[in-house]
C-alpha cells in the first residue's frame, strides 16, 4: 500500500519514473500537471461564474476552485490509475515486485499536483476571504483521509480494470454526471429544499463530504461538522481496507492478464 | 519446509494458460455469467514438473518453442502463480528475463540503475554502494548519463546485465538474453556468472544456444510439452535434446 519500509525506495523511484514519463520532451514539462487543471478551472469558471452567473454564492470563483481541485484530484486519480497496470504490462510480466506500487505511484503523482494547486488556491482564498482560522490545523488530517480514500478506490479500479477491460470506460462515463451531481459549483441547500434530496446530495455521494470538509476549512474559515469529519475518516479507512483487500485478492494473475 | 539460500524446489508444478488474443474479460460477460465459447483449449505450459536444484548448481533448460521453459522460469521468479503443485526458492532471486524490462526509457542509464535496484528490493544506500562497479562493468562510458531511449540493444543488454550481475543473487534466472551482446561482452558475462557460481550462487539458464548451455551448465533439463523429458548431466542431456529436435548431434570440432 503505502509500501512498507522495504519497498519505500521502489515506490519513490516509481513516482519519479511516472513524473518523468508523462510529459517527456514537452517544452513545459512538469508544468503541464498544473496547466491542465488550471485551464479546466478557467473553463468551469467561465461556465458557472460568468455564463450562468451563480452569484448567490459570495466569492464564487474561490468557492468553485476549492471544490474543483478536490474533484480533479479524485477523478484524475481514478482515470489514470485504472489503466495503469496495463500500461506497465512489460514490467509486470517480467519482474517481481509489489504490484500495488504502480497504482500507488500514479495516485501519488496526482496528489503532488493536487497539493501544489491547493496551496496556490488555498493561500489566495484565505487571504481574500480572511478565513485564517485554527481550523486550518484540521486540513492535513482531511487531506490524508482524502488521499487514503482515493488510493483505496484507485487500487480497486486498477486491479478490476486489469480483469475486466470495461472498468475504465465505465468510470470515465460515470465521472461526467457524477461531476454535475457533486457540490462543486453549487451548495446542496441552494438547489433543493427537500430534506431527502439534500441528504442524498450531501451524503449519498462519497466524494461530497471531502469537498465539503476542504471547503469548510479554506473557504468557510471554520471546522467542518463532526458528522462530515466522521464520514471523511470512516470513508477513508473503508476505502483503503476494501480497495487493498480487493487488490491483493485479484493480483495473483496479473502477469498473465496484462 | 524451508529451503536454503540458492536452493529451488518445484513439486509437481502445473500451470495452464488460456490462449486468447484479448486477455481480459468484460463485466458484461461476468454479469451475464457466460464466457465466450470456442477458441483454442488452454495450453498446459507446465504439466507436473518436479525439479530440485541445490545451491551452487548450474542448470540449463532447453526444449522446443512452447515446451514450457520460459513459463518455468517465470514460475520460479514468482511472477506467475501455479495452478497446482508448489514452488519454493531460497534467498535473493535475480531475474534477467527481458532486456531492460524495468527500464524507464526517459531515465538515464545511471537513474535506471537505481530504478532496477529498487525493483529488486534494494534501498538507495545498497545501490549507491554498487553503482561504480555496475557502471564500470556496463562499459557505457559517457552514455550512462544519456536516456536509455538512445541506447542500442547491445547497450541495453550491457546495462541490464551489469545491474543483474551486481545484485548479490543467490539464484540467477536468465532467459535467452545474452545473445545480443558482442562476443567479448558475452565472455565477460559468462566469467562474471562463473564467479558468482563459484561464490555459491545457483544459475538457471534458458537458451536455444546449445554451445552456451554446454559451456555454462553442468546439468540440463530438457522440457517437452510442459513435462521434464530428461534431467541429468549436460553431456548426456544434449544428445537427447538433439534427437528430440530431430537435428543431428553436432560433431565436436577439433581445434
Amino acid at each position: 500500500m503505502i509500501p512498507g519500509v522495504a519497498h519505500r525506495y521502489l515506490f519513490e523511484q516509481m513516482v519519479r519514473r511516472e513524473l518523468r514519463q508523462k510529459y517527456k520532451g514537452s517544452a513545459l514539462g512538469v508544468a503541464w500537471y498544473l496547466i491542465n487543471p488550471l485551464v479546466l478551472m478557467g473553463a468551469y469558471y467561465l461556465l458557472f461564474g460568468v455564463i450562468f452567473e451563480l452569484q448567490r454564492i459570495p466569492d464564487f470563483p474561490l468557492f468553485l476552485m476549492v471544490g474543483l481541485i478536490v474533484w480533479i484530484f479524485f477523478s484524475q486519480s481514478l482515470l489514470s490509475a485504472a489503466p495503469s497496470l496495463l500500461d506497465h504490462g512489460a514490467l509486470i510480466r517480467k519482474a517481481r515486485f509489489p504490484r500495488e506500487t504502480i497504482p500507488a505511484s500514479v495516485v501519488t503523482v496526482q496528489a503532488i499536483t493536487f497539493v501544489v494547486l491547493l496551496a496556490l488556491v488555498g493561500v489566495v482564498t484565505i487571504v481574500l476571504r480572511g478565513t485564517l482560522d485554527v481550523a486550518l490545523l484540521l486540513l492535513p488530517v482531511v487531506l490524508l483521509a482524502l488521499f487514503a480514500f482515493v488510493l483505496g478506490l484507485s487500487l480497486a479500479a486498477a486491479v478490476l480494470h486489469a480483469h475486466f477491460r470495461d472498468v475504465a470506460p465505465i468510470l470515465s462515463a460515470a465521472l461526467l454526471p457524477w461531476f454535475f451531481l457533486s457540490p462543486i459549483f453549487f451548495r446542496p441547500e441552494d438547489i433543493t429544499g427537500q430534506a431527502l434530496a439534500r441528504a442524498a446530495l450531501e451524503w449519498g455521494n462519497p466524494i461530497a463530504p471531502y469537498i465539503e470538509a476542504v471547503r469548510a476549512i479554506l473557504y468557510g474559515g471554520g471546522a467542518p461538522g463532526l458528522d462530515v469529519l466522521a464520514y471523511v475518516l470512516v470513508g477513508a479507512a473503508l476505502s483503503l481496507v476494501v480497495g487493498r483487500a480487493l487488490f491483493l485478492r485479484l493480483q495473483a494473475e496479473l502477469a498473465v492478464l496484462v | 519446509m524451508t529451503v536454503a539460500p540458492g536452493e529451488l524446489v518445484l513439486e509437481d508444478a502445473s500451470r495452464a494458460f488460456s490462449v486468447r488474443a484479448d486477455r481480459g474479460r468484460t463485466l458484461k460477460e461476468l454479469i451475464i455469467g457466460r464466457e465466450r465459447a470456442g477458441g483454442p483449449a488452454p495450453v498446459q505450459a507446465l504439466d507436473g514438473v518436479s525439479l530440485h536444484v541445490r545451491p551452487g548448481e548450474t542448470v540449463g533448460m532447453v526444449g522446443r518453442n512452447g515446451a514450457g521453459k520460459s513459463s518455468t522460469l517465470r514460475v520460479l521468479a514468482g511472477i506467475v502463480p501455479l495452478d497446482a503443485g508448489s514452488v519454493r526458492t531460497g534467498g535473493q532471486v535475480v531475474t534477467l528475463l527481458e532486456l531492460g524490462a524495468g527500464f524507464g526509457r526517459d531515465f538515464t542509464g545511471r537513474e535506471n540503475v537505481f530504478l532496477n535496484g529498487a525493483l529488486h528490493g534494494l534501498g538507495r544506500a545498497q545501490i549507491e554502494a554498487r553503482l561504480d562497479d555496475i557502471l564500470a562493468f556496463s562499459e557505457l562510458g559517457d552514455f550512462v548519463d544519456a536516456p536509455v531511449a538512445t541506447y542500442s540493444s547491445g547497450m541495453y543488454l550491457r546495462l541490464a546485465f551489469a545491474i543483474a550481475a551486481h545484485l548479490d543473487a543467490d539464484i540467477l534466472l536468465i532467459d535467452e538474453v545474452l545473445a545480443v551482446g558482442d562476443e567479448s561482452f558475452q565472455r565477460k558475462c559468462e566469467e562474471r556468472i562463473a564467479r558468482q557460481i563459484a561464490a555459491g550462487a545457483t544459475l538457471v539458464l534458458v537458451s536455444h544456444d546449445a554451445a552456451l548451455v554446454e559451456r555454462s551448465c553442468a546439468r540440463t533439463v530438457v522440457l517437452d510439452g510442459g513435462r521434464v523429458a530428461f534431467d541429468g548431466p549436460t553431456a548426456q542431456a544434449m544428445p537427447f535434446y538433439h534427437r528430440l529436435m530431430g537435428t543431428p548431434d553436432p560433431q565436436p570440432v577439433t581445434p
